[in-house]
């Protein structure tokens, strides 16, 4: 099922271009991972999918429904759609707001009228999960970069998102640590989870995407190729592997 | 790292989730809002050098904030107004030397405050009749039009450069610099903590003051670390306590014919007892 | 609370501009000590500015649909220490003014007075006794309400003072035309009823997250206070009183006290505006009692000045107070 389709989205930044021209569909139950030097797009790419930034030109449709600047302004709508996409940000520290870990996961089921009984189901899911269960009652803001990163996965799963967007998931976790987020993400796409990652690092996720979209320097798709026909592609690959 | 995965989700996260539709009813979203705000500021602060104009007549950085100075002060003191529509003259003489999209700016701006201006006063025409009404809002809109053509024709550092060149303590001029450079950074940070917020925002907020209080709370902290990182970075790089600018340009002859009028003018009004 | 340009006559600038020069002394020599115990100071005072900034700008939902602003003195004031706080915010007003057009570039004395040194100063106080008394929090919140409403009762004196101390021979005045009746009521009215208890509330949820996360990160009070610094300042201000009586005698000076005494009573009774509204009038009528008609302004200003002095003793004595078991 098409769950995600843009036609010739474009972003400008005041100075500077940030997506050209994009056509991409995307897939219910794909994983999918972004590549690019710095600065190519990607991160503009997870915003506009997130409805956090409206393009500045072209279309973006989800499930059917158009994303614009007038449907995001109604509230309703727009934590409807935050309802079906959840993100990780690169940055975790802006991500982490509340004061333990519990309240930090326990921020968006609580939101959706659930029992005390079940959020806390949720909560202590999540955290079991990211490997987060030990550091529950310990201060979001004292964490460390990798503890951050689990959290913040644990905070958005709690949603049960159908889209998980992830920009540099892996940045700050220990190499044990990130075959477990990936062995997590496999299992999420497993059910039926659309997973949108950003990433640099071509040797981290060769293995688990089934789909590599790959930026240029000009904020344009350069190639849109399957993991089979990546793996066919051994210039392409070193190339990615210098990124 | 103890592996603490289960190998299979929990069933609520392994079933499609159905969105609950909501009824769309009135709802203030104050972090749209504010995001708009913290852009716009952040817009301002990125906001390139300002072109330089024609540099035979350009003061130096310390002239032109004491022109500014002087230029407010003589507003504020001339109740005529002939003097009044002189000095708007000058101001519109001046405005004259800007590039276009420097005086659309500064135009819709001005605008804008000197209505916000009017707002404040009007209820004065009924205490103290249409005149008093009129010639203080045109004073305002006078003194407002200064401080704006001072704000387009000024780049944000040229200011820290006045105040070095007018002998502001070290200290202050160092402040002044680390608060226009951190604005910048913990706005970036607040508008990037609004929209994970609003990224997990699912439903109406209850209580949108504890997410405020959250907010700031956590951007103090984050003032804090930078804080403790800034130290140790200017320790690091030999900061003794003494904050060195690069040297500024000298005032020269230009300069004090640019700013004698106003000085001039300023000594009439007060030997005069206005 | 950002009084702009226009509204305080260039005499009354200037004078508030001189008091605040002790106070901004004192302050620099106080967070001077601050700095060599906890280093970090010194780059914080310019963080603790733009986090300021931004909290006077960040717009807080109100019921009814409309937004207020906190101004964050008091809150400042118990994060960074108020000495420290009274730096930041004067720098904050300062970028504001100049650079952004929040607030008058003239009037940066009056507004750094207002919410640079009573609303921080006045906040903490009512805080330490909070503390002292064993409610914190209480002490907090009262702080935050008493030190907004201080600094807006104190800008609404500074504003309604105008058509006294600055007016045309015919009685019409120069810079606000608000007089003490409208402009101390209107200040402290929209103070008192809105932007106290969001003051209250803003400044009450980021202190408690803030005590909560990290509380080691709050400014913790010296143990052994200096009290020279403070008597400095007041002997500074009682040697300034007398500058306040000359900037403003250039305005009124030329009137003989009988002209003045009809003069100010013109202001306040409705000859002025035949073309007035009844509204109007009737407005004028309920606050006419305000007026100080017939005192003389020399006399008012000493009461002012006197009145002045008396709140800082007490101040001193409330902090005084407190720092002695430690000793």
């Amino acid at each position: 099922m098409e769950l995600i389709k843009t036609a010739a989205l474009s972003y400008d930044y005041p100075q500077t271009c940030g997506l050209d021209h994009l056509d991409l569909t995307i897939q219910t139950g794909e994983f999918v991972c972004l590549m690019g030097p710095n600065g190519s797009g990607k991160s503009t790419l997870l915003r506009i999918l997130s409805g956090l930034a409206v393009a500045s030109a072209g279309t973006y449709t989800f499930d059917g429904q158009v994303i614009d600047a007038a449907w995001l302004a109604r509230p309703a709508q727009r934590q409807q759609l935050h309802q079906q996409i959840g993100m990780v940000f690169q940055n975790t520290d802006v991500q982490l707001f509340n004061s333990s870990v519990a309240e930090e996961v326990a921020f968006g089921p609580r939101q959706l009228g659930l029992s005390p009984a079940a959020i806390d189901q949720r909560v202590t899911d999540c955290l079991a999960l990211t490997g987060a269960t030990a550091f529950r009652d310990r201060v979001p803001y004292q964490l460390s970069g990798g503890e951050k990163k689990r959290v913040a996965l644990a905070s958005v799963l709690a949603l049960n998102p159908t889209v998980l967007l992830l920009d540099e998931p892996l940045n700050g976790l220990t190499i044990s640590a990130q075959t477990e987020m990936l062995a997590l993400l496999q299992q999420l796409q497993a059910a039926e989870k659309t997973i949108i990652m950003a990433s640099h690092n071509y040797q981290q996720v060769q293995t688990v995407g089934d789909r590599f979209i790959i930026f240029n320097e000009q904020h344009q798709i350069a190639a849109d190729v399957t993991q089979a026909e990546l793996a066919a592609q051994t210039t392409r690959q070193a190339e990615l592997m210098k990124l | 790292m103890k592996p603490s995965q289960p190998n299979k989700l929990p069933t609520w996260l392994a079933q499609p989730t159905t969105p609950v539709p909501r009824a769309p009813r009135h709802q203030v979203n104050f972090l749209a809002r504010n995001q708009r705000h913290v852009q716009a500021l952040l817009a301002r602060l990125a906001q390139p050098a300002p072109v330089p104009r024609a540099t035979h007549w350009q003061l130096t950085p310390p002239m032109r904030l004491l022109q500014l100075g002087l230029m407010l002060l003589v507003i504020s003191l001339v109740h005529s107004p002939v003097g009044l529509w002189l000095l708007a003259l000058l101001i519109g003489g001046q405005l004259l030397l800007l590039s276009p999209s420097q005086l659309r700016r500064f135009i819709v701006s001005w605008a804008l405050s000197s209505l916000l201006a009017l707002s404040f006063i009007w209820p004065s025409y009924w205490l103290a009749g249409p005149s008093t009404l009129l010639l203080f809002w045109g004073k305002s809109s006078l003194l407002l039009a200064n401080a704006q053509y001072y704000r387009v024709t000024t780049a944000l550092t040229d200011f820290l450069t006045a105040l070095k060149a007018w002998h502001c303590p070290d200290v202050i001029v160092m402040t002044f610099a680390i608060a226009l450079t951190y604005l910048r950074m913990l706005g970036n940070y607040l508008l990037q903590t609004m929209a994970a917020l609003d990224m997990r925002t699912v439903a109406p907020t209850k209580h949108p003051y504890r997410l405020i209080g959250s907010l700031f709370g956590q951007l103090y902290l984050k003032s804090y670390a930078y804080a403790l990182e800034l130290y140790a970075a200017m320790e690091a790089r030999g900061f003794n306590g003494h904050y060195v600018t690069v040297p500024t340009t000298h005032v020269r002859w230009r300069d004090y014919l640019v700013v004698s009028p106003y000085v001039g003018v300023l000594l009439v009004l007060i030997l005069r007892g206005v | 609370m950002h009084i702009p340009d226009n509204y305080l006559s260039p005499a009354t600038c200037g004078t508030l501009a001189v008091a605040m020069t002790p106070i901004w002394t004192v302050a620099v020599l106080k967070v001077k000590v601050q700095i060599k115990q906890h280093r970090e100071t010194l780059p914080m005072l310019g963080i603790a500015a733009s986090l300021a900034f931004l909290i006077m700008m960040f717009n807080l939902p109100i019921p009814g649909g409309t937004t207020a602003h906190a101004v964050g003195g008091t809150l400042l004031a118990v994060l960074i220490g108020p000495w420290a706080a009274c730096l930041a915010l004067t720098v904050t007003l300062v970028l504001q003014a100049v650079l952004f057009g929040d607030g008058g570039i003239l009037a940066i004395g009056a507004n750094a007075l207002n919410m640079a040194v009573i609303m921080p100063f006045v906040g903490y106080a009512c805080y330490r006794l909070g503390q002292k008394w064993h409610h914190e929090k209480l002490g907090l919140a009262v702080g935050a309400y008493v030190g907004i409403n201080t600094a807006a009762l104190v800008a609404g004196i500074e504003l309604g003072l105008q058509p006294l101390l600055a007016h045309s021979a015919s009685g019409a005045p120069l810079y606000c035309p608000y007089g003490l009746n409208v402009a101390v009521p209107a200040m402290l009215l929209a103070h008192l009823l809105v932007a106290g208890w969001v003051e209250v509330a803003f400044t009450l949820l980021v202190f408690q997250f803030v005590k909560k996360v990290a509380p080691t990160n709050l400014y913790q009070t010296p143990i052994r206070t200096n009290q020279r610094p403070w008597l400095y300042l007041l002997g500074g201000l009682v040697l300034l009183t007398p500058l306040g009586l000359l900037a403003s005698n250039t305005a009124w000076g030329e009137w003989s006290t009988s002209e003045l005494k009809t003069m100010l009573t013109q202001q306040h009774v409705s000859t002025q505006v035949p073309q007035g509204m009844v509204s109007g009038l009737h407005f004028k009528a309920l606050f006419s009692d305000y007026a100080i008609a017939g005192l003389p302004v020399s006399v008012g200003y000493i009461l002012s000045g006197v009145t002045a002095i008396l709140i800082f003793l007490l101040l001193m004595r409330g902090l005084q107070h407190e720092t002695q078991p430690t000793k």
